[in-house]
């Protein structure tokens, strides 16, 4: 007896242990599989098979490499992406830059009460009650509670992602094939495919993860000596993440695809799942689907005031009062008010939601990339740490892909090509 | 008056309408708690030329519709740099964050007011308010209800913080702000520049600043100082802070810190690590006020005031004896009122043996004693009942609320 609770107590340190430094790589990788990212990767796989798995390898490069950038610039800088763009790019580029980010950043955060109306009407919860709850949730819980360990604890749920990586293995799908289509670049130029691969990466590398890995490297009072451990950490979290997204792409692959099922709602997306779970599938999904978007739901109403704040000046913090952190608070209960009104309309596709906002981020990334791009190569500000030949091709790279896949985007709908 | 957004870039012209440049900054030289004249415009040529600073006096309109020069260019004894005293208004402290001294707080600014002051164009005050946003943006008619309002911080009143003041400047500005507030702000502030702010300082006032940081920055300001810069500083903290911060550090890091620290101080320092952060030992102060019992009343107020600066504040002496043994406490009060002939021993109270606290006691056992006693300071003794230190109440407040 004493034993066991010794062996649990030992346990349970090393649970505290890993979550004590599980540092910002791991957390924005991981915030990346919200609600868009798993409706997205169902999406790419139960759509076009692992046709875009190319992608997705070259976008864990970009991921690992923009995050490590902005590490970068947070450790040298000591300062959140908001509050440098303003000082070196003046008032009009910051907001354009605060604009992109608002876009964006409330797009996501639609999506997540999507994500949470979307599972909980898989056990039959209407979202005339699941999204109002969820959103004063949100709230009281940022306002009244710990920050820090609801994020645990939603981080500690998100394990649920191993589920596929299970249920990929008893699928058995072709691996085979799966590695050939991860070397092999193949495009359709449809408005679907494009579609479907900018939501893939503005899912993926996203405008507000930039801004919260480096107010999160900043808020820790990380210095440039930790910049070695900080690294190998956002390209583990990169590659973990990833692998993730691979399972998903390949379980739905091989389930929907292969039966030609096309996801109109959240339950189609669950089906992957029935090889591990049965009729289980659907619960299991409803879970995971509903802490992936309470965790997004939480960090980026916050990170968004956060980042405006910083750029424009005004009071922040839970510990800042009413009156002097009225714009804070304001901003936080608009991106958490505005959101979950906006799933609430009657009629509403939350797929669409969930898929087009990931749109939303991929096209307006780009621009928010451009501004870390010419912060890293301003000798002035980063010293001996510029960025170096590879980041900057890389990191380029991704920036002119996006912009080619967004112009593409625009001639195929113009042109009505849809299939 | 007009604003820096409306002056900057605006055409510069000369007394004979000739296009001189455009305006790419204004120049002044500050002086701690003064409005201070405008000294020269910066003005670009070309596009990407040099700049070319003229000064003041030569300046006929200042104004949002024109800028001028009152002779022509050729017979202006311009000069093409400024000596490092100098700021410039839109590259350091246009868009940078400044402090503001009246209200206790780090703000960002977004414009600047320039009007006239005994005769001379000066910067009066700093727009941080979201009406200079717009203004800035051009958007300012999307306000029509008038709801923004212009909220200015009089110029005197803040503080650049990348600016390239001389340090006087800085710090006796800076010092008429309590040493906690001024500790908020360098908290708010990211550590480059909060350590910037430290230094500016003399070491005695950064000493009491850092003091009251919270205990994961202060790490990392006196790491970013560097230990040269750090070790005078924290020669001037007391005892405990010295303990708490070097608990905290590598132990090389800490070494290196302590080196340069006086025989005497490093002595208590060194005596002090060993407890753990949350017992009575990890929290308490060793320097406390000591009296024998022998003495008397007038012996004894003597001795106090000679000790009285060394403490913060004074409410109790403790009664030891040669050993340093504990006997008992006098409070002020009663020192005060007592004739000066008594001796301490008879005025002295002996202290109940629940009320002591011990030098391994663990904070909670400490707050439940110090709560159910009503004491604001205990006497801490060791095994062998010999005193090492008090605890005040505000001892244990930090410990329970660490980030107020």
């Amino acid at each position: 007896m004493i034993k066991l609770k010794e062996h649990l107590r030992k346990y349970w340190l090393k649970v505290v242990f890993f979550l004590g430094v599980v540092g910002p790589g791991i957390i924005s990788a991981n915030a990346d599989n919200d609600a868009g990212g798993i409706t997205t990767y169902s999406i790419v796989g139960a759509h076009f098979g692992t046709k875009m798995l190319w992608v997705l390898l070259i976008i864990t490069f970009s991921l690992a490499v923009t995050q490590e950038m902005g590490v970068r610039l947070g450790l040298v800088t000591r300062q959140g992406l908001g509050g440098i763009i303003r000082e070196h790019f003046g008032i009009r580029w910051t907001a354009f830059a605060m604009l992109l980010m608002l876009i964006a950043n409330m797009g996501t955060i639609t999506a997540e009460f999507a994500g949470v109306s979307a599972s909980l009407s898989m056990v039959d919860v209407s979202k005339y009650w699941s999204v109002p709850l969820a959103a004063l949730a949100v709230w009281l819980i940022l306002y009244k509670g710990s920050f820090k360990t609801t994020q645990k604890i939603f981080l500690m749920f998100s394990a649920f992602y191993i589920v596929y990586i299970i249920n990929g293995f008893i699928i058995g799908p072709d691996f085979g094939q799966a590695v050939k289509d991860m070397v092999t670049p193949t495009i359709e130029w449809t408005t679907p495919f494009l579609l479907t691969m900018i939501a893939l990466i503005g899912t993926t590398i996203t405008p507000w993860g930039q801004f919260f890995i480096q107010s999160y490297v900043v808020d820790k009072g990380l210095d440039v000596k930790h910049y070695r451990a900080e690294k190998g950490e956002v390209f583990l979290g990169a590659f973990i993440t990833n692998i993730v997204s691979f399972f998903i792409i390949i379980c739905t692959a091989a389930t929907l695809y292969k039966h030609g099922i096309q996801i109109t709602d959240a339950k189609d997306a669950a089906m992957a799942l029935e090889p591990l779970a049965g009729r289980f599938a659907q619960f299991l999904f409803a879970f995971g689907l509903f802490s992936a978007s309470m965790l997004g739901a939480f960090i980026l109403p916050v990170a968004t005031s956060y980042a405006l704040c910083e750029a424009f000046g005004w009071d922040s913090g839970f510990d800042t009062n009413w009156e002097r952190g009225k714009v804070f608070y304001a901003i936080i209960l608009a991106s958490i008010i505005i959101p979950a009104a906006i799933v609430l309309l009657p009629g509403i596709s939350l797929i669409k939601i969930m898929i087009l906002s990931q749109d939303v981020n991929g096209i307006l990334l780009p621009f928010i990339l451009i501004f870390v791009i010419l912060l890293l190569n301003n000798k002035k500000l980063m010293g001996k740490h510029t960025n170096t030949v590879l980041g900057n091709i890389l990191s380029w790279g991704t920036v002119l892909f996006i912009i080619a896949a967004t112009v593409a985007l625009v001639v195929t709908s113009i042109l009505g090509i849809n299939a | 008056m007009p604003y820096l957004s409306d002056l900057l870039n605006n055409k510069v012209w000369d007394s004979a309408d000739d296009k001189v440049g455009y305006l790419e900054d204004v120049i002044v030289e500050p002086k701690p708690g003064e409005y201070v004249p405008l000294k020269y415009l910066a003005i670009r040529k070309h596009r990407k030329g040099h700049l070319i600073f003229v000064p003041y006096k030569y300046v006929e309109n200042f104004t949002k519709e024109e800028v001028s020069l009152k002779t022509r260019l050729a017979k202006i004894p311009y000069l093409t740099s400024v000596d490092h005293n100098c700021i410039f208004l839109r590259q350091n402290v246009l868009d940078q964050q400044i402090v503001d001294i009246s209200g206790a707080r780090v703000v960002r600014v977004n414009d600047l007011r320039i009007g006239e002051f005994e005769g001379e164009m000066s910067v009066l005050g700093i727009d941080v308010s979201f009406k200079g946003i717009l203004r800035r943006l051009g958007i300012e008619w999307l306000d029509f209800f008038g709801l923004a309002h212009v909220h200015f911080i009089d110029w005197r009143q803040a503080q650049p913080i990348h600016g390239t003041l001389k340090l006087d400047t800085v710090s006796k500005n800076l010092n008429r702000l309590h040493p906690a507030d001024l500790a908020n702000i360098i908290e708010t502030l990211n550590v480059r520049h909060g350590s910037k702010l430290v230094t500016s300082m003399d070491s005695e006032s950064a000493a009491s600043v850092l003091q009251e940081v919270n205990p994961h920055l202060r790490k990392s300001l006196v790491k970013y100082l560097g230990p040269e810069e750090a070790s005078q500083i924290v020669a001037k903290m007391s005892v405990e802070e010295i303990v708490d911060l070097a608990k905290s550090m590598h132990r090389e890091d800490a070494d290196l810190l302590l080196s340069s620290l006086k025989q005497r101080k490093l002595k208590d320092v060194e005596r002090l690590i060993h407890y753990p952060n949350n017992t009575a030992g990890g929290l308490m102060m060793v320097n406390f006020m000591m009296l024998r019992p022998e003495w008397t009343v007038l012996h004894a107020v003597s001795e106090v005031k000679k000790k009285s600066s060394e403490f913060d504040s004074l409410v109790y002496a403790y009664v030891t004896d040669e050993n340093g043994i504990f006997m008992g406490v006098v409070s002020m009060r009663n020192l005060l009122i007592s004739s000066k002939d008594k001796t301490i021993k008879g005025i002295m109270k002996p202290v109940a043996k629940k009320t002591i606290i011990r030098v391994n006691e663990p904070i909670e056992e400490i707050v439940k004693t110090m709560t159910k006693y009503n004491l604001y300071m205990g006497a801490v003794l060791d095994e062998d009942n010999k005193m090492v230190g008090v605890i005040s109440i505000d001892d244990i407040m930090r410990h329970l609320v660490p980030n107020a």
